[in-house]
């Protein structure tokens, strides 16, 4: 049991030296974002969780942009935006190419100063929550419009086209590369911004209905509170949905063989092109791509996560399997309706329980709130990291083009083995040299070696065993997110440095779903692995991602290293009725692929079996 | 008047369980009228009847007791003469012959009560059982288990009735200034169940009166250890909404009651560590004991303390039966706190919230 004098500490970032073969890792990264000598003391006073549920990856020195985007807006939303009374925000710091993250308190004053402006400003948005919702959605049609919009020019090899001249423009086309770069950093920063306009907010109300729930009935479950606002409509869902569609479409039509062929999607694509029912079933596909299959393979969040649109891989195995299962009779229908009802059960029974009318209309506000704000808590991934990022990746992946196109890189990819300040410098010689018709010689031969030792330094740092956490035992734990999205509590984080000794075979988590199953234990760190998950095991994992959605027709139960009741891999389990406990801290490295484990979802107990 | 018939018929001293409805309270007792109602909600409950505090107002009117009575008690005012009066009225009492229509009646809803012929019984006075602590003062607590035959099953009536005649009882009355002879009882006789398994269900949480929860203890064997808290039962507690078994505690058990129609009465079994560490229920049977707790909270108007038991039922499968149901009396009372200050917003509550977990874990 945690206690306000648990005096324990995980190791000190200062202390962990850079496994063998990676020193110098620092370089890859901004200074900003590193613990540094300057104010190792603040630094080594706080407690740093590794935010394995957001950058379950070593930080790719060009994806970091992401993180940085984050945790600049959340902190801004929750310190000068809305004046959160609770907290000031984050900081975050990389170790060894793990990305740690820890809350930042508020000093008393400052929070009594904070409630009467918070009252005010998060009133007004709960007040027009459902305007403000759909002006936010077309605000982020724009800015997902404005960042497909973006051009990555070609620089001319030669002399510019005459039009420049002949429309009067007066600036170069490596002008316009160098803007038009500016231009994705500035629409991702935008983009964040927006991500947490409505999401503080929303685990706000969220986590209202959980307190009030769980002070009038002690006993509850957490599943069952987040059910009681959970939508049944959820965007995250459409894809997998789409592909049931198309399977059925193809089963209708009697192209079920000619889909299973061995050939790549994109060929199968073409050859049904050329007769008339084929032509109809592609049809469909295309219709369905836009923007369903904008849609990551992961979390949306890294650049190497390849969205369905780029490749057909991922929802052709899910198709293959839909089809599979509607020869066998099966109905692949989730059950919305009932999902629906039972949501409306239950809050009526809950209801019935409370014995005072002002505890009933307390009860009924809280839950329409946390209804209100469910959509958006349900659906904004889909808009940013999936429809929004498959675009971002793929203009980065256009402008490292550019980079090979003018020598200054082997491979378009490496262009993420720089960092966000490095890219614009990189670009920034390339464009001097082609400005100058290439009389100034570029530094290419830098920019090359350092993609190259930043290559080996990560592969390293990938068999780096990264701590869940660095610093003291946090005081308290009591700032909505990393409550309801990180699973973090001051009991749980006591929990891992229980959990650290060898042998141990009990974990404990977030139930997060609820059921008791016994199975065997599948462990994966990355969607690439899903095909290797077989019918009946039960997913282990650092996190899951919502696009994992045919892993969970197959799993028995989930077991996560981070996430609370409010993370995907939460939401999705409940959705299928799957036994699930995340946030488990150390789930990945206690369980081995093979592990007899049980996972009981309504403690949040996993036991490895003997 | 006579002794063959001293009621007309429609009004009978012996009244089958499910006819023990709101209407006749006063003359069945607080017992056998919960068990009515269970009866009402279909519920299985052993089959019993009542002989009602008539009956035992008109055998001591036919007996012409009341002076005897009144005398042994009159001069009872210290310990020592309120046991010889207890005794001395016990005495009375077994020499005073039942009514032969009673006896008849008795005889034959005794006969009713199972197949078999002589089955077993527990004969129990059927107080009314919200206040138990007092009942016990008022000496309605008798109970005699494992009762067999018509005239085993009326002698132990008498018992019941001479229970009223304890010297705590006697001395309580006096204590409370209440009439200390006047005063009738009515017993419940009801087929033992040859519980394998049984126990105790409160429908909310006995520690923090959380309404959405339901408490169950069960032990192996009969469940008179439990309620008098010979052993410490396996615990299980269960969601009252979505019926999610929520927590398990499974204990070691020493020992189990088991009925034993051979020896006529009950035996005490030693068992060993595997047998009593095993689960009394499994999670179905919790969830089908939680299900009926459910109905009958919603039956009864609000939380219930039941007492249940597992045995061999009609189909010859583990069957559960529902012994008693009474309203849970210490939460239900209590005024409890609102969760929520009155005429705030949520966005009101966000930020006590937030503020009240400023100051330390909850």
């Amino acid at each position: 049991m945690a206690t306000m004098t648990d005096r324990r500490r995980f190791p000190s970032p200062f202390e962990t030296p850079a496994p063998p073969g990676a020193e110098g890792w620092e370089s890859m990264y901004a200074p900003y974002i590193l613990f540094s000598e300057e104010n190792r003391e603040w630094e080594e006073s706080l407690f740093w969780f590794y935010d394995s549920l957001h950058r379950p990856e070593v930080e790719v020195p060009f994806d970091t942009i992401v993180h940085e985007a984050w945790f600049m807006a959340a902190s801004a939303n929750i310190s000068r935006i809305f004046a959160v009374p609770a907290a000031n925000g984050y900081a975050s710091r990389i170790l060894n190419g793990r990305l740690y993250t820890t809350p930042l308190p508020v000093s008393d004053a400052v929070l009594q100063e904070r409630v009467p402006l918070y009252l005010r400003r998060a009133g007004h948005y709960f007040e027009h929550w459902g305007e403000l919702y759909d002006h936010w959605t077309s605000k982020m049609e724009g800015v997902i419009a404005e960042m497909r919009a973006i051009e990555i020019p070609h620089l001319p090899t030669g002399q510019e086209d005459e039009r420049v001249v002949l429309e009067g423009r007066g600036y170069s086309t490596g002008h316009r590369l160098l803007t038009a770069y500016e231009q994705i950093i500035q629409n991702v920063l935008l983009v964040y911004q927006y991500h947490f306009e409505l999401l503080v907010l929303g685990y706000g109300a969220y986590l209202n209905l959980h307190q009030f729930c769980k002070q009038a009935f002690p006993g509850i479950g957490d599943q069952t509170v987040a059910n009681l606002a959970a939508g049944a409509d959820i965007l995250l869902f459409r894809p997998d949905d789409e592909v049931k569609k198309l399977a059925r479409r193809a089963l209708d039509l009697g192209l079920a063989d000619r889909l299973r062929t061995d050939r790549r999607p994109d060929q199968i694509v073409e050859e049904l092109r050329k007769d008339p029912r084929g032509s109809e079933w592609v049809a469909a596909l295309d219709a369905a791509k836009d923007p369903w299959f904008h849609y990551s393979t992961g979390t949306g969040l890294y650049h190497h996560e390849r969205s369905w649109i780029d490749d057909l891989t991922v929802p052709w195995a899910a198709l293959k399997g839909y089809m599979d299962r509607l020869e066998r009779g099966e109905t692949l229908d989730r059950p919305t309706g009932e999902i629906l009802e039972r949501r409306e059960r239950l809050t009526t029974e809950y209801r019935a329980l409370l014995t005072s009318a002002d505890d009933r209309a307390a009860f009924d506000q809280n839950v329409e709130l946390a209804r209100t704000v469910a959509p958006y808590v349900e659906n904004h991934n889909f808009y940013i990291e999936h429809r929004h990022h498959t675009h971002f990746w793929n203009k980065m992946r256009d402008i490292g083009d550019r980079m090979v196109e003018n020598g200054l890189l082997e491979d378009r990819d490496d262009l993420f083995y720089l960092n966000r300040w490095d890219v614009g410098q990189a670009l920034h010689d390339m464009v001097v040299s082609w400005s100058a018709y290439g009389a100034i010689p570029t530094r290419q031969r830098h920019w090359r070696s350092t993609i190259s030792r930043r290559k080996e330094i990560i592969e390293v740092l990938r068999g780096w065993n990264p701590e869940p956490a660095l610093g003291p035992m946090p005081p308290e734990i009591n700032e909505p997110f990393m409550i309801m999205l990180y699973g973090l509590t001051t009991d749980r984080v006591a929990a891992w440095l229980d959990g650290a000794g060898e042998g141990a075979t009990e974990l404990r988590g977030v139930p997060a779903s609820a059921g008791e199953v016994e199975g065997v234990a599948r462990v994966i760190f990355s969607p690439d692995d899903i095909p290797s998950v077989e019918e009946g095991e039960i997913l282990v994992c650092p996190i899951t991602a919502p696009s994992w959605g045919p892993v969970f027709g197959r799993i028995k139960a989930t077991v996560s290293d981070l996430g609370g009741i409010m993370c995907h891999a939460a939401i999705v389990s409940r959705e299928y009725g799957l036994p699930a406990v995340v946030g488990t801290g150390r789930g990945t490295k206690m369980i081995r692929t093979g592990d007899r484990i049980r996972v009981d979802g309504n403690t949040g107990v996993v036991t490895v079996l003997p | 008047m006579s002794i063959q018939d001293p009621r007309p018929a429609g009004h009978p001293h012996v009244l089958a369980l499910r006819l023990c409805t709101p209407d006749v309270a006063g003359r069945v007792g607080g017992k056998a009228l919960g068990l009515g109602r269970l009866l009402e909600q279909a519920a299985d409950v052993p089959p019993g009847f009542v002989v009602t505090t008539d009956a035992y107002r008109d055998w001591v009117a036919v007996r012409g007791l009341e002076p005897e009575m009144e005398r042994l008690l009159d001069g009872a005012t210290e310990p020592a003469a309120q046991e010889m009066a207890s005794r001395e009225i016990r005495a009375l009492f077994a020499h005073a012959e039942l009514p032969g229509a009673l006896v008849e009646q008795i005889g034959r809803a005794y006969a009713e009560l199972d197949r078999e012929p002589d089955p077993l019984v527990a004969v129990r006075s059927s107080a009314t059982a919200e206040d138990t602590a007092e009942a016990s003062f008022a000496g309605q607590q008798e109970t005699y288990l494992g009762v067999t035959g018509h005239e085993s099953v009326a002698r132990h009536i008498v018992e019941c009735w001479a229970s009223l005649f304890t010297a705590q009882a006697i001395s309580y009355r006096r204590r409370l200034g209440l009439p200390v002879g006047g005063v009738a009882m009515a017993v419940l006789v009801q087929r033992m169940v040859a519980a394998e398994v049984s126990g105790v269900m409160l429908t909310l949480d006995p520690v923090t009166g959380d309404r959405s929860q339901i408490a169950i203890e069960a032990a192996f064997g009969l469940g008179l250890p439990v309620v008098g808290g010979e052993l410490t039962p396996d615990r299980y507690s269960v969601d009252k909404v979505t019926l999610e078994v929520r927590s398990r505690a499974i204990l070691t058990q020493p020992f189990a009651d088991r009925l034993d129609p051979a020896a006529g009465g009950v035996r005490r079994e030693a068992l060993s560590d595997a047998e009593g560490g095993a689960r009394c229920l499994s999670d179905e049977e919790v969830v089908r004991l939680a299900t009926i707790g459910k109905r009958t909270e919603r039956a009864l108007g609000g939380p219930v303390d039941m007492e249940w038991a597992m045995g061999p039922g009609p189909d010859g499968g583990r069957h559960l039966y529902l012994l008693q149901a009474r309203p849970e009396t210490v939460w239900s009372v209590r005024v409890k706190e609102p969760v929520a200050p009155p005429a705030t917003t949520a966005v009101d509550r966000m930020v006590s919230m937030m503020l009240g977990r400023k100051g330390g874990p909850r």
